[in-house]
């Protein structure tokens, strides 16, 4: 198996020089390119353990605890990704057959998306989420070539082959990631397509890319940053999570969703920053907007700029943290360095910023 | 290896992925096939026997290794086998290698099921010590255990592809202990449009696999997913003789229950008598209305409705519900008891739209009766509104040919206008139109008719050349002591039908049909809140009319008239009377004549006619209208003379119609002038009616001795 996979080493030149754009905005213009993590070894054994035994069950079960004890494809790649980054084959290996005995059954090989410990069957909703279908895909990937297992490197393949197939969607000029395979696109809903930023991983898009280069990684990796740009081009500067591009150029608010910069779009910063894509100008605007002198981490209604809701948790407050120490080499306060788990999701974030500050950033931790 | 190496083959067979099944093809090969499992097909039937010969032998040995590598095989293959307590008094052998702590816990932790566990306890060894292999029996173990989570979970979730592929990448699957896999593929196949490879895994199954109870679970499933004919084929495979012998008869008696059921619905398909007795001893071995249904309808499409009539009685009995009282109600038609078949199927009406259908059907058989029969007043009185409400042309047009039989022209003329707004391409009814509209000497009517209809109905085209007799309609001769219109029980309750001042012709057009079906209190109500509606006013509450101007009050008048409530209308029509305009003072008069029309109280409309000037049209219309109620109310009353004299009287205003003429002629009758009578009912019979006017000539030559006819 292993000879079927192209060597990462052979391919990161053409990788580097495909996932790279001149991004005219406003008055500079800015150099963007995706630079590889290594991943492994980026989080502490003290911190991983903390968030294995609150969240990872021994059947490898990653459990949403803010959600009624569900799972989620998308918490099943966090799940393998922080693994990865505490080098602990054990429990990756653990989440993997969770993950693949119980979500990997689509006919399109995609993940189902939905758990529910609950359900009957359990599968409550067959739809795949992409986000979740990258997060597993790039981590297998890793695992993969890092720990020189070619199950989680065939996995990964396939994996990327099927989000290519079946998630990757012409829209207008773009070609952009559909949130699911049902329900989102043109002819799903009247306001079709509609996308969800925080779905671009944007580290895996390379990795993937090496493994289903028949699909057109980096012009979604692309078009993602483009429509990025769009969406943060407004008075508000921020993004919308549910975004309708049926008008072509111009992205609204998707129906049925509220206005809102929430909780899914204020990982896109994270993402940003762990694909080494610093350059942005959008990210010093959002520096700005979440320091503590201004309005912090918040959900923001994106057309009146009204907070609904500030958050606190240090899974959110590390995000500018993390922002001003990758932009202008602030130190992390010191009161966010131990980590105290709460919820699934800001615990997840905030291993995933803390993982990106260990690797990249040593000297602000 | 018997087992394993079938499924290998069957998997390749069935599955039938050229490619994929290569590759499986060498998986195959690594599998477990060194040692033999038994090789004998299970002979106690319920549980494959499991062979641990090799098992005994490895513990004691103490080769604790190869002891758990033949626990993981057999587990593959039996999962709900478990391994011998007394193994460990076996072991113990000092001679033997010191075993490995890990791949025992590994086993231990396959054995509790802690798959996930121990595929971790696998990685955590493999990063401490990079040249460490798992037993290889164990991976594969493993690998059995995820392929069937995956293939059950897909197949949970409808993931059919998924199922498939499983199964190909993992043949070890498919044998006989995992006979829940096999039907999941089995469906898999059926789901996916390839019925013959679903056949062909019960095929597969019912060849090679024991227990009684999964043989027989295979053929249920089969009946769900395969054409009749495959799972015929399949009882070949039933096992006669032996420990655990099966019995398929109830898949046989299934698939004979088909048969009947197709059978029972198609008079030209015949059931086997085996089929027949089948079905018969289900109905006697269950409580179950299903069987009974199916012979119900059996016999009822079989020329034998006395024998369905009782199956149907007894599925109601065992609450069969709507479609036994829906093959009831058939059944009674069937057997002429028309009468009891509406009775029942009105019960049912509301409960299915078949029953509603049924009863409607009925009902319009009811009424086409020949000879009309005498129906009760509340048969009617139900038949109207259901009609009304539902819409119902056919039975609008049979309710129309019922008044024309019974002499209800103005009645008839309304029901076959009704129908044609129901069903405005439904010809008989415009026949109807057409000869109750002559009758009534109607011509403006008439002549609407023709005109529309005569290119596309010969009959109406003749009836307006005046070419011919019209052709009989379901009517005969009436029951000689009902020979009238008044006898007749709709006409009991039923106000005449009045002629209209032309200014209401707009509006009145919905309400004189309503009029027509005033057939008793039911309906008056029903009508009110529909003539309130359609008039946009209420006039149903009583109220003085005294202090109302006089458009209001003659307003109020006409209101109460369609609301049939006529001696509240004369009051209403009092105070327009004394108020209104000469013009509403007219109007008032011609109301309040009607009003009192409409209450039998003709002396009382004659002189309300006379209280202000009527055009010489209404004063013809409404002299006509008094004498006809007249002379009905002198016969009703058995006053032969007085009746003679009215329709004479009104003769001279009006021409005298078919109905007052049979009256006339039964007049003759009464008085014992046969002669008259006979003239009379011979010159009806001339102009083309002649059922009635036989029925009157019958009954003088039954008095007279002398038998014309």
């Amino acid at each position: 198996m292993r000879n079927r996979t192209p060597s990462p080493a052979r391919l990161l030149p053409w990788i580097v020089a495909a996932f790279s754009l001149l991004v005219a905005s406003m008055a500079s213009s800015q150099s963007l390119s995706v630079q590889p993590l290594n991943v492994v070894g980026s989080v502490s054994p003290a911190d991983w353990e903390a968030y294995r035994s609150r969240f990872v069950e021994d059947t490898g079960r990653v459990v949403d605890t803010a959600n009624g004890n569900i799972s989620h494809s998308e918490g099943q790649g966090y799940g393998l990704l922080l693994a990865l980054a505490a080098a602990d084959r054990r429990s990756f290996e653990q989440i993997w057959h969770f993950t693949f005995t119980e979500l990997l059954i689509r006919d399109d090989g995609l993940a189902a998306w939905k758990w529910d410990p609950a359900g009957k069957p359990r599968v409550t909703d067959r739809n795949n989420a992409s986000d979740g279908d990258l997060l597993i895909a790039y981590a297998l990937a890793k695992a993969g070539s890092a720990w020189h297992e070619p199950r989680y490197t065939t996995a990964a393949q396939k994996l990327a082959k099927a989000i290519g197939k079946s998630t990757f969607s012409r829209s207008g000029r773009s070609l952009i990631l559909l949130p699911g395979v049902l329900g989102f696109g043109s002819g799903d809903r009247p306001d079709g397509p509609v996308v969800n930023l925080s779905y671009w991983v944007f580290e895996a898009f390379p990795v993937l890319a090496a493994l289903a280069p028949e699909y057109e990684w980096s012009r979604v990796w692309r078009d993602g940053v483009m429509l990025l740009q769009q969406g943060t081009s407004g008075r508000i500067r921020l993004p919308a999570d549910w975004i309708s591009l049926q008008n072509g150029l111009q992205p609204q608010p998707a129906d049925g969703f509220p206005p809102e910069f929430g909780y899914n779009s204020l990982r896109i910063p994270l993402y940003l920053l762990r694909a080494g894509m610093t350059d942005l100008e959008w990210l010093r605007a959002l520096k700005q907007r979440w320091s503590a002198e201004n309005e912090g981490v918040a959900v923001v209604n994106v057309v009146t700029g009204q907070v609904r809701e500030r958050l606190t948790d240090q899974g959110y407050a590390i995000l500018p943290a993390a922002l001003a120490c990758a932009l202008d080499g602030t130190p992390v306060p010191d009161s966010l360095k131990t980590f105290e788990p709460s919820l699934y999701y800001p615990s997840t974030l905030y291993l995933l910023a803390k993982s990106l500050l260990g690797e990249k950033y040593p000297q602000c931790v | 290896m018997r087992l394993v190496g079938s499924a290998i083959t069957i998997a390749v067979a069935i599955l039938g992925f050229a490619a994929i099944a290569q590759q499986t093809g060498s998986d195959g090969n690594q599998l477990p096939a060194a040692t033999p499992p038994s090789p004998a097909p299970p002979a106690n039937g319920s549980q494959p026997q499991v062979d641990e010969s090799a098992l005994r032998y490895f513990a004691s040995q103490g080769d604790t290794r190869r002891v758990n590598a033949e626990i993981a095989r057999l587990r593959a293959l039996y999962p709900n086998w478990s391994p011998p307590s007394d193994l460990s008094q076996l072991s113990g052998n000092p001679g033997a290698a010191a075993p490995d702590p890990l791949i025992e816990r590994l086993w231990n932790l396959y054995r509790e099921d802690r798959i996930a566990e121990v595929r971790a306890a696998i990685a955590e060894r493999q990063t401490s010590d990079s040249n460490w292999k798992p037993p290889e029996e164990l991976i594969a173990a493993l690998e059995t255990v995820e392929a069937r989570r995956r293939l059950t979970n897909a197949s949970d979730t409808g993931q059919w592809r998924t199922v498939l592929q499983v199964a190909t990448e993992a043949p070890s699957l498919l044998t006989c202990v995992n006979v829940d896999v096999l039907w999941r593929v089995a469906e898999a196949f059926a789901r996916t449009d390839q019925v013959n490879r679903t056949r062909d895994v019960y095929t597969y199954l019912l060849q090679n696999c024991a227990n009684p109870g999964e043989r027989l679970a295979t053929l249920q499933k089969a009946l769900t997913l395969l054409p009749e004919t495959q799972v015929a084929a399949l009882l070949q495979f039933e096992r006669k003789t032996g420990e655990a012998p099966d019995d398929f008869s109830s898949i046989r008696d299934e698939l004979a229950r088909r048969r009947v059921e197709r059978a029972s619905l198609d008079s030209k398909m015949t059931a086997s008598a085996e089929d027949l007795a089948v079905v018969e001893r289900l109905i006697q071995n269950s409580s179950d209305a299903g069987p009974v249904l199916i012979l119900g309808w059996y016999n009822y499409h079989h020329g034998n409705p006395a024998r369905a009539l009782e199956l149907f009685k007894t599925a109601l009995g065992r609450n069969g519900g709507t479609k036994a009282a829906e093959g009831y109600a058939m059944t009674l038609r069937a057997l002429e008891r028309i009468s009891d078949a509406e009775a029942f199927a009105y019960e049912w009406r509301e409960r299915a739209p078949e029953n509603m259908k049924i009863y409607l059907d009925v009902a319009t058989a009811l009424l086409s009766q020949d000879p009309p029969p005498r129906l009760e007043p509340q048969v009617l009185a139900r038949i109207v509104p259901v009609v009304t409400a539902q819409r119902f042309p056919d039975a609008a047009q049979s309710l129309g040919w019922y008044s024309y039989n019974t002499q209800q022209i103005r009645t008839a003329r309304d029901w076959f206008r009704t129908a044609l707004t129901w069903k405005a391409d439904d010809e008989p009814s415009a026949y109807g139109l057409a000869l109750t509209t002559q009758r009534l000497n109607d011509r403006a009517g008439f002549n609407a008719v023709v005109a529309q209809w005569r290119s596309r109905s010969q009959r109406i085209a003749d009836l307006a050349d005046g070419i011919g007799t019209p052709g009989r309609q379901p009517a005969a001769t009436p029951v000689v002591a009902a020979p009238i219109p008044m006898a007749q029980p709709g006409e009991t309750t039923l106000p005449p039908v009045q002629p209209r001042p032309e200014s209401r012709q707009v509006t009145a057009e919905q309400v004189e049909t309503e009029q027509t079906f005033a057939r008793t209190e039911v309906n008056v109500r029903r009508r009110q809140t529909q003539a309130r509606s359609a008039l946009g006013r209420n006039c149903a509450m009583t109220r003085n009319p005294a202090g109302l101007t006089g458009d209001s009050a003659l307003t109020r008048g006409w209101c109460l008239m369609e609301i049939n409530r006529p001696m509240e209308a004369v009051a209403a029509f009092d105070q327009a009377l004394s108020t209104g305009s000469s013009r509403t003072r007219e109007e008032a008069a011609y109301g309040k004549s009607l009003a009192y029309l409409r209450k039998n109280l003709t002396s009382e409309a004659a002189i309300a006619a006379a209280e202000a000037p009527q055009t010489r049209e209404r004063r013809a219309e409404l002299g006509a209208s008094i004498l006809t109620q007249r002379a009905l109310a002198a016969y009703r009353d058995g006053r032969y003379v007085e009746t003679l004299l009215a329709l004479s009287e009104r003769a001279r205003i009006v021409p005298e119609q078919n109905d007052l003429l049979l009256i006339r002629g039964w007049s003759y009758l009464k008085l014992g002038r046969y002669d008259d009578a006979e003239k009379v009912f011979r010159a009806v019979q001339q102009t083309g009616y002649s059922e009635e006017a036989a029925a009157g000539l019958n009954a003088i030559a039954e008095v007279t001795g002398q038998m014309r006819y």
